[in-house]
């Protein structure tokens, strides 16, 4: 395989990345949670695409909208019955809940949906371009992840619920002051790393094959593209998701795949060592 | 005597274990400038966060304009119209001038005139309109505190609370702030100010309290109470 295809192999799959990183690097920046959930609301929505997909026939790219509403919705009723009411405790209290309720949606999702693999499959064939051959299928997720990502950065940084959000994450205190209702806030929060990650899903399941089993893996990944890109918000997921998605694509065909997912980790270790703050975080963030 | 703004009676408050306020009473008039002095620790900070609904009485009445706030949310007695400048500026780091007073209009929606309010903010201290663009929290303190009061006068507030005015700035900076104060109080807003500085206080205000661990200890004209052996003894060390 040439230097071209395995970088372009490595900007499909770190955009994927970086959309299932961005969700979880909001919650954590803004609420300080670690969300144990993140990665079965990935599968959830992953799941939810395959089977409205597969009763329906519906293209994937309409059902993605409804999944990820949907998946808000769900999101910001936990933060709001459950999680706002140990928000401001040590964080291995928010750990342990969001792990609680992360083992009753996966459980659940197994029941339902079992551990099968899914995914839906469009034939779109491939394009070649510049001795890098894509399928298709690739490309429409890839474009997706970057279109969910750039929405997500100008509603953060343009609308009103964006700057309440900022102002939240800087000073929940003086964000009070300011009319902002801090438990809404978060529940709105909450609800966007939701969508964010069900979106995600619906995106990996037209590419690869989604299984209850990945949510740990998904789980894995956003923290390492966190603590990777830095916890500045949509631009250091984007450049977590990217490094990460590269340094994987040139570990597998360098050192095997079943390597890839160590040399990660190793980067994640190096990282915190050299560079806490992330590849484009701001210190005093992390 | 000038329509009262802001009734308080009984009100006592406290953080867990800790009761902080006692008892305290007292009276704003609309359209002056009223101070509570007193020491630090003395519960000034205290009252003002109960005021504004971060923390919740546990007796005792709050009203504005005779209406009952006490122990309601920050976002209905902001938009009651209670502004609260809480000590230490708390500006929103990251986020520029512009950003941080258009937030303190979080709640509004007439545009055109938070339009008209953030002109008359960056009239009353240009520095903001040089500064619009720029990170709010990389300015000196001086200019932070003027973006901190301006946030407050984005709400449109009926009362604007502002918790230590003059803390760590430099004598001449405070005398350009109070002006500034009093031509806003001109225009008809009705200002709290709680200050650790009793004679800067007492210079701003027409109406003074005096708060002593948890309780108001004196009260009156501030020309009184600037005249006051014991003020000038325990604040003034004169």
């Amino acid at each position: 395989m040439g230097f071209a295809q395995i970088l372009a192999n490595g900007v499909v799959l770190g955009t994927l990345y970086a959309c299932i990183a961005i969700g979880f690097s909001l919650v954590w920046g803004v609420l300080n949670v670690i969300n144990m959930l993140h990665g079965s609301f990935i599968v959830l929505g992953g799941y939810l695409t395959y089977f409205a997909w597969a009763y329906t026939g519906i293209s994937p790219v309409l059902i993605l909208p409804v999944v990820a509403v949907l998946l808000f919705g769900l999101g910001y009723a936990l933060q709001y019955l459950f999680i706002n009411k140990v928000v401001s405790a040590p964080v291995l209290t928010t750990l342990t809940l969001t792990f609680g309720l992360d083992m009753i949606l996966y459980n659940l999702m197994t029941v339902f949906f079992t551990a099968t693999p899914r995914r839906v499959s469009m034939d779109f064939g491939r394009l070649e371009f510049w001795g890098v051959a894509m399928p298709v299928d690739r490309l429409i997720g890839m474009g997706l992840a970057l279109l969910l990502t750039a929405l997500l950065f100008v509603v953060l940084r343009t609308s009103r619920i964006g700057r309440a959000i900022v102002a939240v994450r800087m000073d929940r205190e003086a964000a009070a002051l300011m009319g902002i209702k801090v438990n809404h806030i978060y529940a709105v929060t909450f609800g966007i790393a939701a969508l964010m990650a069900g979106a995600a899903g619906s995106v990996f399941a037209m590419v690869f094959p989604v299984t209850t089993n990945l949510s740990g893996v998904f789980l894995g990944k956003a923290f390492v593209i966190c603590v990777i890109g830095g916890l500045g918000g949509v631009s250091g997921a984007l450049a977590g998701g990217l490094a990460l998605g590269i340094i994987e694509s040139f570990a597998g065909v360098l050192v095997g795949p079943q390597n890839a997912i160590t040399i990660g980790f190793v980067l994640m270790l190096v990282l915190l060592i050299v560079r806490p703050q992330g590849l484009v975080g701001v210190k005093g963030y992390e | 005597m000038a329509e009262t703004i802001l009734e308080i009676d009984g009100l006592e408050a406290g953080y867990g274990d800790v009761q902080v306020l006692w008892d305290v009473s007292l009276r704003v008039e609309a359209g002056a400038i009223t101070c509570i002095v007193g020491s630090n620790g003395a519960g000034k900070t205290t009252l003002l966060r109960t005021i504004s609904g971060l923390i919740a009485p546990r007796a005792g009445s709050i009203r504005l304009g005779g209406a009952e706030i006490g122990g309601a949310a920050p976002d209905a007695v902001l938009g009651a119209g209670v502004a609260h400048v809480p000590e230490g500026r708390r500006l929103f780091k990251g986020l520029s001038v512009r950003d941080n007073l258009m937030l303190g209009a979080y709640l509004r929606q007439d545009k055109a005139q938070v339009a008209r309010d953030l002109d008359f903010v960056m009239e009353t201290f240009p520095i903001l309109r040089e500064r619009a663009g720029q990170d709010a929290t990389t300015m000196s303190g001086g200019e932070q505190q003027m973006c901190a009061i301006g946030r407050g006068i984005m709400s449109a507030p009926r009362l604007l609370m502002i918790d230590e005015l003059s803390l760590g700035l430099a004598p001449r900076l405070v005398e350009t702030l109070g002006e500034a104060l009093m031509e806003v109080n001109r225009t008809g807003l009705t200002i709290l100010l709680v200050e650790q500085d009793v004679m800067t206080a007492l210079d701003l205000a027409s109406q003074g309290f005096v708060i002593e661990t948890g309780r108001v200890t004196m009260t009156g004209p501030s020309t009184v109470l600037a005249g006051d052996a014991r003020i000038r003894e325990a604040y003034m060390g004169l």
